[in-house]
């Protein structure tokens, strides 16, 4: 029996530094909620996911967004069988384990909704048939926040369905030195099959269990609501951002052997739940503020209890 | 025959007709009017008596006559004359047109403005000049208009006599909280000094042992989640850390051992599920009793 220590074991033996990256998207996989990555070009994004799930083992798809791209694309069609003389159905990529949606702003509105529906119910319909999803379900998604141009803009009401964005950040001097040794070469063997899917299945069941104090829990509702009045904040997070902060600190104890959370487990989530969910008004932009300086000053104005 | 050379008379008198009506358009004079007004003699009077409007037009053109003026609509008054004059100076022609009437209703009642239509000497564009309006009471039958005008000077008489009144009464307010200041003043000068209390002898400072101490002896006797909040805050502040923060900010001040072990022991009691308090909080008050110690 694994523990989830071996699969941030395994991502850190390839990807440098990012740990804070690292151990988001291992307790997305233990929650079983889906994230956003979103970065520069060339930060490892990709990398990362790719990481997870050749650790996790079970069914990898990719798909990389495109305008051009249609819903069938993702959830799959129905072709006409000349030889039997009726409809297959053929699966599409969002019928994996792990679906790493690359860029996906660069889609339109109507193949993120087929990826958004699918993520929140867990199923996919194709024809005049519905399919569940196979479990675990974890989707990733990259996003680059540079080239906006030709992107289609998510919505609030589809970034509140991700768990948690991450922040995928320029490495330091240290890390880059490091990149350029580990990576010079080529691209080293991903650990794959690290643990197996049973294991995530275990280990979602068992974090359910982690205990949650009252303290915490009105901790986690507190830190919401706080966003919803807060400096430059237009539109605050929503009561499913104080679920998500309960679920992850569940699933941060369960990382850290703990059976109960703490309050430092949602302090230490809480950016992560937040920062996608929060929509700004226009002093941001025209005062140069940094987005995620309103989130550590919500963060920071909540006592813990 | 007979008929289409009716139609043919017909459609000539048409033609004339329209032909006369850009030769009218175009038959009206180049006038500079430099003035256009309306005035009257009275502006309130009774039913049934006289007065007088005149319309003053000024051009600088000489003319001997002004037919393009237009007099307003009268209404229901009745006119008793209409006196046109044209004088002559080196400045051009003043016409002053001298209605004389007299109105049949009481009420207000305005004069519609006159005017005349001429090529503005100006522009060269034919244009409307037009006069002042005029505004006029008229007072109903034994009402004299000297007394309406009586009346309206007493009626503004009293408003002033209200508001001197009222500058009057706040001058006199002024001044008589102005005396009971000075009186004050003078009244705390001769005041004898009022004996101050004895300073009480302030506490001795507790230090952060202290408290944690005093938490523990309360935690200790009722061992409850308000006590132990107290006391994990106490245990907080002995780290270095306000409450409000959390364990790993009170690690970070790397407290030395027994109040790390304490501290960690308080958190699970804090937050720990029900069956793992008990042992936790045994762990407390042991590592607490022996950062004190």
């Amino acid at each position: 029996m694994s523990a989830p220590r071996a699969v941030l074991d395994a991502l850190h033996a390839t990807i440098v530094g990012q740990d804070e990256v690292c151990e988001g998207l291992v307790l997305a996989l233990i929650v079983g909620g889906h994230v956003l990555l979103e970065g520069a070009p060339g930060v490892a994004k990709t990398l990362a996911c790719r990481a997870l799930a050749a650790a996790v083992g079970g069914v990898f798809r990719r798909v990389q967004f495109t305008p051009d791209l249609l819903p069938s694309d993702v959830t799959g069609t129905r072709i006409f069988d000349q030889k039997t003389g009726e409809f297959a159905t053929v699966f599409g990529p969002l019928f994996a384990n792990v679906v790493l949606a690359d860029e996906i702003n660069r889609a339109p509105a109507k193949v993120q909704s087929a990826l958004l529906e699918g993520m929140q119910e867990r199923r996919a319909t194709i024809g005049p048939q519905t399919y569940d999803l196979p479990a675990p379900f974890v989707v990733l998604a990259t996003m680059n926040p540079y080239d906006a141009d030709g992107t289609y803009p998510l919505p609030l009401a589809q970034l509140d369905r991700f768990l948690a964005k991450l922040i995928v950040a320029y490495p330091s001097l240290e890390e880059e030195r490091t990149i350029v040794d580990r990576f010079g070469t080529g691209e080293p063997p991903l650990a794959a099959n690290v643990v197996t899917l049973d294991d995530v299945r275990r280990w979602q069941a068992e974090a359910h269990a982690v205990f949650v104090d009252s303290a915490i829990r009105d901790y986690a509702v507190a830190l919401v609501r706080a966003s919803r009045g807060a400096e430059l904040v237009a539109h605050g997070a929503s009561p499913r951002a104080a679920l998500a902060l309960v679920a992850l600190a569940r699933a941060r104890a369960y990382l850290e052997g703990r059976g109960f959370a703490t309050p430092d487990d949602v302090r230490d989530v809480a950016p992560s739940v937040l920062r996608h969910r929060l929509s700004y008004d226009d002093r941001l932009a025209i005062g140069g503020y940094d987005p995620e300086d309103v989130v550590r000053r919500i963060v920071a104005a909540v006592p813990a209890p | 025959m007979a008929r289409a050379s009716t139609v043919a008379t017909a459609l000539a008198l048409l033609g004339a007709l329209a032909a006369m009506a850009p030769a009218t358009a175009q038959g009206l004079r180049t006038l500079h009017v430099d003035a256009l007004s309306m005035r009257a003699d009275r502006l309130a009077i009774p039913v049934g008596a006289t007065f007088h409007v005149a319309i003053h037009v000024h051009v600088r053109e000489h003319v001997d006559a002004l037919d393009e003026l237009v007099v307003p609509d009268i209404g229901t008054m009745q006119s008793m004359g209409d006196e046109r004059t044209v004088s002559h100076a080196n400045g051009g022609t003043d016409v002053v047109e001298t209605l004389t009437l007299t109105p049949t209703q009481p009420g207000p009642f305005t004069i519609q403005p006159a005017y005349l239509d001429a090529i503005d000497g100006r522009t060269g564009r034919p244009s409307r000049f037009s006069s002042n309006p005029l505004r006029v009471t008229v007072v109903a039958v034994g009402g004299n208009p000297v007394d309406a005008a009586a009346d309206a000077l007493r009626q503004v008489a009293t408003v002033v006599a209200i508001l001197i009144g009222l500058a009057v009464v706040l001058l006199v307010a002024l001044a008589l909280r102005r005396i009971g200041r000075t009186r004050a003043r003078a009244s705390v000068t001769v005041a004898a000094p009022v004996p101050q209390p004895a300073p009480t002898p302030t506490a001795p400072r507790r230090t952060p042992r202290d408290e944690v101490a005093a938490a523990l002896r309360r935690y200790r006797t009722a061992p409850a989640n308000g006590e132990l909040r107290d006391l994990r805050a106490a245990l907080f502040v002995a780290a270095g850390v306000p409450p409000g923060a959390t364990l790993r900010d009170a690690l970070r001040a790397q407290p030395g051992e027994p109040l790390r072990s304490a501290l960690l022991a308080a958190e699970r009691v804090a937050f720990g599920a029900p069956g793992v308090r008990d042992a936790a909080s045994a762990e407390l008050i042991g590592a607490t009793e022996r950062w004190l110690r």
